[in-house]
């Protein structure tokens, strides 16, 4: 079986491309080890791309959870200084409704302050004044230093900054198996869902980072980790309604959270236990949609007549500690397992629990515990080093001295991927040539992506540079990038096939909204792809289909 | 402001059933509020591209009778519908659009993957094959403008060569198309076109494609050519020894607003009234008739006809709006056809059947919609905002909307019996 090359043999094999499994590879990279990235889809695929994109302050925890208070604001920090261009200081708020306790705002200060996160009591018109979309009835606000995060830009940036130490990243290869030598796991199988081949990998410790499917990864190697896969879904707004995070002065609950994101704003989360075996197949239902609205209105009444662009859902991976079936009593806390201590299985950790905002924090952890098992040194510098995209200007300088006459698309890239822009050619009128009205995504910035990035496919395009996240949901740009793909790849079926599941990826958020303006916009998607294109009538095949949930 | 028939919607069925009423010698008015679904066309018109079990029916005329009662050719008869369908190549000659293709069978077009798909009648630049399969060319070349990207090269190349047409494709520069960079948003299907429509640029490419010429038998350009001028395309057609054959583009469609152009001006010489950029926003009803209908831009001044033919599309064009608890026609509140269930108007799988496209207002056998139940005497509903047929998947949305608007202008008119509307079915 033993068939790898020289390269075939790593310090570290990390299981799992979300952002703790990207970060947990920069780290270990940075700190000298030999890392291999194994993702089964994409990178930023399950719970990392699907949540708000809040960058917490922790406020939102200081009253029920002070260890993620202190987590949160504490990595909020850092992440505002390693990476620029992920991240935009909005401020939040915590607005108390009349139907709401009034009370519990003191509590919430003193909570927030005990954990070391600024918190100011506005008037409520002076919240107004900062936040004109807050609905007007509030009889309370407090200002606390939340923002937002771009967690498929953050994520991308680990795993740029991993490949330039040394990291090997392998997507679309799913682990199948572990290799035992005796008590060890000495190396993992692993399959290659692109070309459909088997492989041998072996490292001398395996970090899984895989989420909720964690719990699959640690029971194919003989353990139990039992988790508890709780579905939040959310809904994205086509307008940045609020420029200020708006939350709920009152202890979590559904759908009590605005995030503004770029042109967006996403509200969320509902909160719902789901059995193991539904984990990748997450679709938002009516019930919650309606949920979502109707809470969403409540902090920012304008949402009633807002465009809803997509509905989406993630699992938190949280660890089951108690029985409660809401799974918000639990703590959000970060859970790393030495399965040799705790199961007897040498050369396995686990990094679980946590959150997107304590990314960096659990793969500090867990990469102090991969150099004490090989009896490395090396000191983490992941909270002082910034990711690449942030280590030189900020995106609005490196935008300055990209622009020329056409300011917008080298606007949009420079934000998008930041000091790393420079890289994208946009020296003709030919790389100028938007792709993608919405997102303004240059032909540069595309070809740069699929020469550069890993990309696979259009979803992985989209992840990358935002082709196909607008308003219109890839109505024309799906097919250009797709021509561009054909080009690239050299395969005309397989971007075909793919423009086809795309195309469906998108409608997999929409038909839950597919109402108003939604609604029209798929209609004439249909009449282009399915009428004038032609693509209608096939109906994919059930494999295909399974396939396309995943996504 | 007084009218024989007032007709809300400018797309393909007002227009054409406006043109009939006006050549008939009646006095119309057509109000349209902007775009319709010709300017995201594919060229060609669909007639009944697919039965319900998915096989494209050869002669069209026959399968008619196999369409439920509901289904708007059910509802204009078998008979008369063949009819109508031998009268459409003469009724749109007479708009100045020539149109090709046999009018009882289906044939196959070009798709911009492509890919053949079956179709009705074409618009002139593109021409039509038999077979699904048909080679089209020995040799071809395939011709892009440089920096277009919503004519797939690679995609129209890789379907020829699998019929066995040897390709190769080019890109042509132009340095008047250069300008339009000046603005990365310009490189679009109408900018092009209108470009090409100078007589001095459109030479200069029929020289630069010329200078490529290697043999190649067929010369594959996109349908960018013509939105204007009527000289373009015979020039480009009789410039090179080689077939010249278009394909269709991504929106926006210069040959579909190339149509809508000339049956509006159509109308227009035939006299009618053709009020663009505006919409009815309002109707007065007595009883079971309607009295008139307001508009954004007349205000408090209302229009008034004998007869109401609402024309207004489906959900895009706005002829029906969908909210999160019902669909509802917005100009007289019409009784509609949908599921009540927000869960059935969809399906999880964007190109499967979607359940929404076949919603629309419940007529009775000539056409008269309903309001509360009951028919409303002087209104006529035609087009994509009927209900009983999912134009989408079974391809049948030109043919709807040119066959309901041939009807309901005879029936207006008064050319046929309308107690007797659809009896020649079965």
């Amino acid at each position: 079986m033993k068939t790898a090359s020289s390269d075939g043999i790593y310090d570290v094999i990390i299981i799992g491309g979300g952002a703790t499994g990207a970060g947990t590879a920069r780290d270990c990279a940075l700190r000298g080890l030999k890392v291999l990235l194994i993702e089964r889809h994409d990178i930023a695929t399950g719970a990392t791309g699907r949540n708000h994109g809040l960058l917490h302050s922790g406020a939102r925890y200081a009253v029920t959870d002070t260890e993620s208070a202190r987590e949160c604001i504490s990595e909020n920090m850092i992440l505002k200084k390693i990476a620029r261009h992920c991240v935009e200081r909005t401020d939040g708020l915590f607005l108390t409704l009349p139907e709401d306790d009034l009370g519990y705002q003191d509590k919430f200060v003193q909570a927030c302050r005990a954990s070391g996160i600024e918190a100011e009591i506005l008037d409520p018109e002076e919240a107004l004044r900062m936040e004109p979309s807050a609905n007007p009835d509030i009889i309370g606000a407090v200002k606390v230093p939340d923002g937002s995060v771009d967690p498929f830009r953050l994520t991308s940036a680990n795993v740029i900054d991993a490949k330039l130490h040394g990291a090997q990243i392998l997507v679309y290869n799913e682990v199948t198996d572990f290799i035992f030598d005796k008590d060890r796991i000495v190396g993992v199988k692993v399959l290659d869902h692109v070309t459909g081949e088997k492989s041998c990998r072996y490292g001398d410790v395996i970090v899984n980072a895989a989420g909720i499917w964690g719990a699959g990864i640690a029971e194919k190697a003989g353990t139990k980790i039992n988790m508890f896969p709780a579905k939040g879904s959310l809904l994205i707004f086509g307008h940045r309604v609020n420029n200020v995070v708006l939350n709920r002065c009152r202890k979590p609950a559904n759908a009590d959270i605005l995030v503004p994101g770029d042109t967006i704003c996403v509200i969320g989360t509902t909160s719902d236990r789901v059995p193991y075996d539904q984990i990748d197949d997450m679709r938002v239902t009516p019930e919650e949609v309606d949920i979502l609205l109707s809470e969403g209105q409540k902090l920012a009444p304008c949402l009633a007549s807002t465009r809803i662009i997509r509905a989406y859902a993630g699992v938190r991976p949280l660890v089951a500690v108690d029985d409660d079936p809401s799974g918000r009593n639990i703590s959000r806390g970060i859970v790393l397992l030495d399965h040799e201590t705790r199961d007897g299985i040498k050369g396995f950790i686990s990094i679980t629990g946590g959150k997107l905002m304590t990314y960096r924090l659990m793969a500090e952890l867990a990469t102090d515990l991969v150099c004490k098992k090989l009896g490395v040194t090396a000191k983490c510098v992941t909270a002082e080093v910034p990711l690449p995209g942030s280590k030189n200007e900020s995106p609005e300088e490196i935008s300055d001295k990209l622009s020329s006459v056409y300011a917008n698309p080298m606007r949009a890239s420079a934000g998008r991927h930041g000091d790393m822009a420079s890289s994208i050619s946009h020296g003709n009128e030919y790389d100028l040539s938007l792709v993608c009205e919405c997102e303004d995504v240059s032909l540069g910035e595309v070809e740069y992506a699929l020469e550069n990035l890993d990309v696979n496919n259009l979803v992985d395009l989209r992840r990358r540079t935002r082709v196909g996240m607008g308003t219109c949901q890839g109505e024309l740009c799906a097919c250009r990038a797709a021509g561009l793909l054909a080009n690239t790849k050299k395969c005309v079926a397989d971007a075909k096939a793919d423009l086809r599941r795309f195309m469906n990826e998108r409608w997999k958020g929409m038909y839950p909204v597919s109402w108003g303006e939604t609604l029209r916009e798929n209609e004439y998607t249909l009449w282009v792809y399915a009428g004038v294109c032609g693509m209608n009538g096939h109906a994919s095949s059930k494999t295909e289909k399974e396939a396309e949930n995943e996504i | 402001m007084r009218y024989d028939t007032i007709i809300i919607g400018g797309g393909l069925s007002g227009l054409v059933c406006g043109i009939r009423l006006q050549k008939a010698g009646q006095k119309c008015c057509i109000v349209s509020s902007g775009q319709s679904a010709l300017h995201f066309s594919s060229g060609c018109f669909d007639f009944l591209d697919r039965l319900e079990d998915g096989t494209v029916p050869g002669n069209l005329a026959e399968c008619l009778v196999s369409l439920p009662e509901s289904h708007p050719y059910s509802k204009i008869g078998a008979e008369t519908a063949k009819k109508y369908m031998g009268e459409v190549p003469e009724f749109f000659a007479g708009c100045g659009v020539r149109l090709c293709g046999n009018p009882y069978r289906n044939s196959y077009r070009m798709t911009p993957m492509g890919d053949m798909c079956p179709t009705w009648l074409s618009l002139e630049d593109f021409p039509l094959a038999g077979e699904p399969d048909a080679k089209v060319a020995d040799r071809a070349l395939v011709v892009n403008i440089f920096g277009y990207l919503d004519f797939n090269t690679a995609f129209v190349a890789d379907a020829l060569e699998r019929n066995g047409t040897v390709c190769r494709v080019i890109s042509v520069r132009i340095d008047e198309m250069e300008r339009l960079r000046m603005n990365p948003s310009e490189m679009r299907a109408t900018n092009i076109a209108r470009v090409m429509d100078r007589p001095e640029v459109c030479g200069k490419f029929i020289a630069a494609v010329s200078e490529e010429l290697r043999g190649e038998d067929t010369i594959i350009l996109p349908a960018v050519f013509g939105l204007a001028s009527d000289e373009v395309l015979p020039k480009i057609r009789s410039s090179f020894s080689a077939d010249v054959r278009f394909v269709a583009t991504m929106p926006p469609s210069v040959p579909g607003i190339r149509t809508q152009m000339k049956l509006r001006k159509a109308f227009e010489h035939a006299g009618g009234v053709y009020l663009l950029g505006d919409t009815v926003n309002g109707a007065e009803m007595s009883g079971d008739k309607v009295l008139s209908i307001s508009t954004s831009n007349f205000g408090d001044y209302r229009l008034h006809a004998d007869n109401y033919v609402l024309a207004s599309g489906s959900f895009f064009s706005k002829g029906l709006v969908a909210v999160p608890d019902k669909i509802y026609e917005p100009v007289f509140g019409l009784d509609v056809d949908y599921a009540g269930d927000r869960k059935e108007w969809y399906d999880t799988d964007l190109f499967s059947p979607q359940n929404y496209i076949s919603f629309g207002v419940a007529t009775s056998r000539d056409f008269r919609p309903f309001k509360d139940g009951k028919p409303v005497s002087n209104l006529y509903a035609v087009g994509s905002v009927l209900s009983g047929t999912n134009a989408l998947n079974e391809g049948s949305g030109a043919g709807t909307a040119i066959l309901t608007a041939f009807r309901t202008a005879d029936l207006i008119l008064g050319r046929v019996d309308s107690s007797k509307a659809g009896q020649s079915l079965k």
